[in-house]
């Protein structure tokens, strides 16, 4: 861990230090970012350098709810495909978001907790990210809780691999789009913003495809026998920024401030 | 002309139909979601204006919250809680943490509690509500 740490930092120093795009964005902006023009491949792979934000704004950017395409705004987030566990599981949870949206006791393990939101939760937020490339590992650095993951690009999967919060990710490029493959996952995170649930043998895809200078498009596909009867999939956008990645990170004494002297007064009835 | 009329009235109809789809869908995009939470606790529909003094402005994750001290229409004095977006997202709309401070003179719109308690969001990732602080508007953003 302490040599990833180590890696890590360093990959962060040297892009920020070398990397003539990042520079481009912090000293001119995103009009001198626009007017640099750099093709979307770089060294025959797909250059995905420079911060994305989760564009919530513009009509590509509109927020998901749920991974469904079908349902991507969860008007209906009970018809998902579930199997019989999952739809157990389901009953029980009390989302802050989409058709089902509660504010009274809320179970969502983020709001409550400040859980890690997992993969691909972690894309529905509406904040930065940006990638780090080094030989053998491609770091994803999130804005929201400053979260980090590393992908493997030199070596698959453990047969066993240990369950986590963000799985194990191996990554290769195919063309233009970046491919992430994780498992490895626990399951106590949600897959989505509604509180649909996922099981340890969650199988996540996501796809990086820039669809031209200022957009990163994002594919992701779930696969989970244990929770759902069909694969399912859905895509976002997202948008190069040239605001700086700031701090959200999710303390729990500020939730639990936030808690009491906001949400808990919006509850039916008042609790204070 | 009389058919010139109607058809002049449908393509009206069918415009009308086409924008408030539109209006319709930006109305549920807007209420869906935000950064932490959803808005179940506030009634979108609603719109209240407070004219008040800042008791106190709490830039934290993870939402900004001020605290405004504004009479009802009765006269009687009433503490109002009123959260705006995350920090990062209102710097990125021109906010600081020095926006305003207690005792500011404030004028700010709010979608109220269901509850009816004196509590209000007026910022979420995709609006801000008109906020003027001592005569001065900060920067607001479209629902």
């Amino acid at each position: 861990m302490r040599i990833h740490l180590a890696v890590l930092i360093a990959a962060i120093a040297a892009a920020l230090a070398c990397s003539p795009h990042l520079q481009a964005q912090s000293s001119l902006g995103s009009a001198g970012a626009k007017a640099q023009q750099p093709g979307l491949m770089s060294g025959g792979i797909p250059d995905l350098s420079g911060i994305w934000d989760a564009d919530f704004h513009g009509p590509e950017g509109l927020r998901l709810n749920t991974w469904d395409s079908s349902d991507p705004f969860a008007k209906h987030p009970e018809q998902a495909p579930m199997t019989p566990w999952a739809a157990q599981k389901f009953k029980d949870v009390r989302p802050p978001f989409g058709a089902l949206q509660t504010f009274d006791n809320t179970n969502d393990p983020v709001q409550r907790f400040c859980d890690p939101p997992g993969v691909p939760r972690i894309y529905m937020y509406p904040w930065e990210l940006t990638f780090i490339p080094t030989p053998k590992i491609v770091y994803i650095l999130y804005e929201y809780t400053k979260v980090w993951r590393a992908i493997y690009m030199d070596r698959d999967h453990p047969k066993d691999p240990e369950s986590s919060w963000m799985g194990d990710s191996v990554g290769k490029y195919e063309g233009d789009t970046f491919v992430i493959d994780t498992i490895g996952f626990n399951d106590k995170t949600w897959l989505d913003q509604t509180g649909h649930p996922h099981s340890d043998a969650l199988h996540v895809i996501e796809r990086f495809r820039r669809l031209d200078h200022d957009r990163l498009e994002l594919s992701v596909t779930i696969d989970d026998p244990k929770a759902y009867t069909k694969i399912f999939s859905n895509t976002k956008v997202f948008r190069l920024t040239s605001a700086p990645m700031g701090e959200t990170l999710c303390a729990y004494s500020e939730m639990k401030e936030f808690q009491e002297k906001v949400v808990d007064k919006t509850q039916t009835p008042p609790s204070k | 002309m009389l058919k010139r009329g109607i058809v002049g009235r449908r393509i009206v109809k069918r415009i009308l139909l086409v924008v408030l789809a539109a209006v319709g869908s930006l109305a549920m995009f807007a209420g869906s979601v935000m950064a932490h939470h959803g808005v179940a606790g506030y009634d979108m529909t609603k719109t209240v204006t407070l004219h008040g003094t800042v008791a106190k402005f709490d830039w934290s994750n993870p939402h900004v919250v001020v605290y405004v001290d504004a009479k009802n229409e009765g006269g009687e004095m009433q503490h109002w809680t009123i959260e705006f977006a995350a920090p990062v997202h209102m710097v990125r709309a021109g906010w600081s943490k020095n926006s305003m401070k207690a005792g500011d003179d404030i004028i700010i719109e709010t979608h109220p509690s269901r509850n009816g308690a004196p509590v209000g969001i007026t910022s979420t990732i995709t609006f801000i509500l008109k906020t003027v602080v001592n005569g001065q508007a900060l920067p607001g953003r479209s629902e």
